[in-house]
């Protein structure tokens, strides 16, 4: 048991990005506004991102620039970190992309809730 | 010239949709030039996975590898055209085709205005180019980008057309499809940590020696992948996106989606299970068992609800989540009959399945009925569209001389080898219930009086679509030949046993 939450503290970025992401899995699927639907997947997306850079990171490593001087130095590993900048990127589009279906949707149907949507659906198709 | 050609090709095959979709914006007051082009990148698109299957049957399997911008392999991004990829990318380009000359001269009229059209073209090149992409690359990160903007592509798809409704399925898909994006990503991050490496083959290797040391986090690897592009490919349970985002979709973009898109993340879903952990681990794990549950569960559960529907394209979309049962099944036989199978399967039901939903959606739109009662008498109006929903019901269904049923005769040789007579059991039901759901439409479209309005078959672009994909239903289960050959060489490419 000691050994396991030795274990758990010493990577406890890892445990972070676990709890952001059950957060945001849960706001994604239980809750029935599409503001909060849009904000629970970009947490869920913050803790893989979160997940990446603390893979790339050594404990006492700095920034990966070599200028002559530090050849030596403990470096941390740029990739995750670059490859989540990719991932940001992405994140933002879907969240743009989101937001102008939100409009659509509110001006059509005069709501942001998915569940008065889901009831009111054919009605206003039909007219 | 060739050689340079031929050393490009992976480049090409991909770019060419890409670069030609960024143009077609600037030209959105010049409709019929869009289209043209549109269909021009199509064919040039045929041309180019022609000659690369060529060449990799020529070269008995050995893959083209490209290394993007000339840095080489554990550091750039890897370009591998296989025999694997050569028959996804060879499916999405004869899919291609028709589905853009469906769309020539009556998009408008579905999607609204015609700038609008043009930035429907744009999305469908973009996602013909992901896909591409998708079939060729052998890189992890890669695969996350590329399935990224096939998704983002494919939403855009869904809420092109202006009802209410489109905008509702769209977000419900763009909401489901991202939670799929981000246990894709956590997937790929674990193999990341865990292996060092990004390159599919150098990550595999590594995964081999050393997934004893980190069993749990393998698993948990394993579980982000199947629950991630799941979702995207709307295997069973995780389908409930799927009938809403086909059904409201304009005719050619549901036909590209459910014939190509679906199929590309199945077609992910293929690469890492058996290129990144390979068939040994994927054993150890009892992934394969929980595939082919995956599968039969699939196959049951959505014929019976395709039954349930009255609406033509809601049943044709939840026949969608039937087949992709086949598919998925096919990946959890693990030897090379079944998978050769699933991977005939998945290209004979994307030509199929273009097919039905082009025909339906223009039955749809000629006479503006939804429900399949009301489709009375229009055999012998729109004599061209109903031949073709009839040809490819039959294929859906695996009547023999159709490509459907070669698909399925490989996949019942491979569930007998694996002596586990359930699903062999579940395949031929599975068959018996296509036909029940789609041939009650071909009844009444046939055999019963046709009310006195005047209604006439697509125009001609619409009916050259029809009659290629049904030409192309009947030549893939006549002479399979060498289509058949490439299955069974990706299958083995898969299996590793060259």
């Amino acid at each position: 048991m000691r050994e396991l939450i030795d274990k758990l503290i010493v990577n406890y970025p890892y445990v972070a990005a676990l709890i952001i992401f059950v957060i945001g899995a849960m706001t994604v699927l239980t809750r029935s506004n599409v503001f909060k639907k849009l904000l629970g997947i970009n947490i869920m997306e913050s803790a893989i991102f979160i997940m990446f850079v603390a893979s790339g990171n050594i404990r006492g490593g700095s920034a990966p620039i070599l200028n002559g001087n530090n050849s030596e130095a403990l470096f941390i590993n740029p990739l995750p970190s670059a490859l989540m900048l990719t991932g940001i990127v992405v994140s933002v589009s879907v969240s743009a992309f989101a937001l102008a279906l939100i409009l659509r949707l509110y001006r059509s149907y005069g709501t942001t809730d998915l569940r008065r949507i889901a009831l009111m659906g054919n009605e206003v198709a039909d007219k | 010239m060739r050689e340079m050609i031929t050393t490009n090709l992976p480049v090409f095959i991909i770019i060419a949709p890409l670069f030609v979709s960024f143009i077609l914006p600037t030209l959105s007051k010049r409709i019929k030039l869009v289209e043209n082009l549109v269909i021009s990148v199509e064919i040039l698109g045929i041309a180019l996975a022609v000659y690369l299957v060529s060449i990799i049957l020529a070269q008995r399997g050995m893959p083209l590898i490209y290394q993007m911008g000339g840095w080489s392999a554990p550091w750039g991004i890897e370009l591998k055209a296989g025999s694997l990829g050569a028959f996804f990318a060879l499916a999405i380009a004869i899919v291609g085709l028709p589905v853009a000359l469906f769309s020539k001269g009556n998009l408008s009229v579905e999607v609204g205005a015609e700038g609008r059209t043009a930035r429907y073209y744009t999305l469908y090149l973009l996602l013909i180019g992901a896909l591409t992409g998708m079939a060729l690359t052998n890189d992890l990160f890669n695969v996350y980008v590329l399935v990224e903007v096939a998704t983002l592509s494919c939403v855009g798809l869904v809420s092109s057309q202006k009802r209410p409704q489109a905008a509702k399925a769209a977000f419900r898909y763009l909401i489901l499809a991202t939670i799929g994006s981000a246990f894709v990503l956590g997937g790929i991050g674990f193999i990341y940590i865990i292996t060092g490496h990004l390159n599919m083959g150098f990550a595999s290797q590594k995964l081999s020696d050393i997934w004893q040391n980190n069993p749990r986090v393998v698993w948990t690897a394993f579980s982000f992948m199947l629950v991630g592009f799941g979702v995207k490919s709307a295997v069973f349970p995780l389908h409930i996106w799927l009938p809403d985002a086909h059904s409201v979709a304009p005719a050619p973009a549901s036909a590209v989606l459910s014939g190509l898109a679906v199929k590309g993340y199945l077609f992910c879903l293929l690469k890492v299970l058996y290129f990144v952990f390979g068939p040994s681990l994927m054993q150890v794990y009892s992934v394969h068992r929980i595939l082919v549950l995956a599968g039969m569960i699939a196959i049951v559960a959505g014929s019976i609800l395709a039954l349930a529907q009255s609406e033509l394209k809601r049943r044709l979309a939840f026949s969608t989540v039937a087949q992709v049962g086949y598919i998925i099944l096919g990946f959890g036989l693990v030897n090379t009959k079944g998978l050769a199978g699933s991977l005939f399967y998945l290209l004979s039901h994307a030509v199929i399945k273009s097919a039905l939903f082009l025909s339906a959606g223009a039955i749809v739109n000629v006479t503006g009925k939804k429900h399949i009662k009301d489709l009375a008498g229009i055999g012998k109006k729109m004599p061209v569209t109903m031949a073709a929903f009839t040809i490819s019901s039959l294929g859906l269904v695996g009547i023999p001389l159709l490509s459907g049923f070669i698909g399925k005769w490989n996949l019942l040789l491979g569930s007998l080898e694996t002596e586990n007579l359930l699903p062999v059991i579940v395949i031929i039901a599975g068959s018996v219930f296509c036909a029940a759901y789609l041939f009650p439409v071909i009844r009444i479209a046939y055999f019963e009086p046709a009310p006195d309005n005047d209604l006439k078959d697509p125009g001609l672009p619409q009916k050259i679509a029809l009659i290629l994909l049904s030409i192309m239903i009947i030549v893939l289960g006549t002479v399979p030949g060498s289509v058949l050959e490439l299955a069974n060489r990706a299958a083995a490419e898969l299996l590793a046993v060259l």
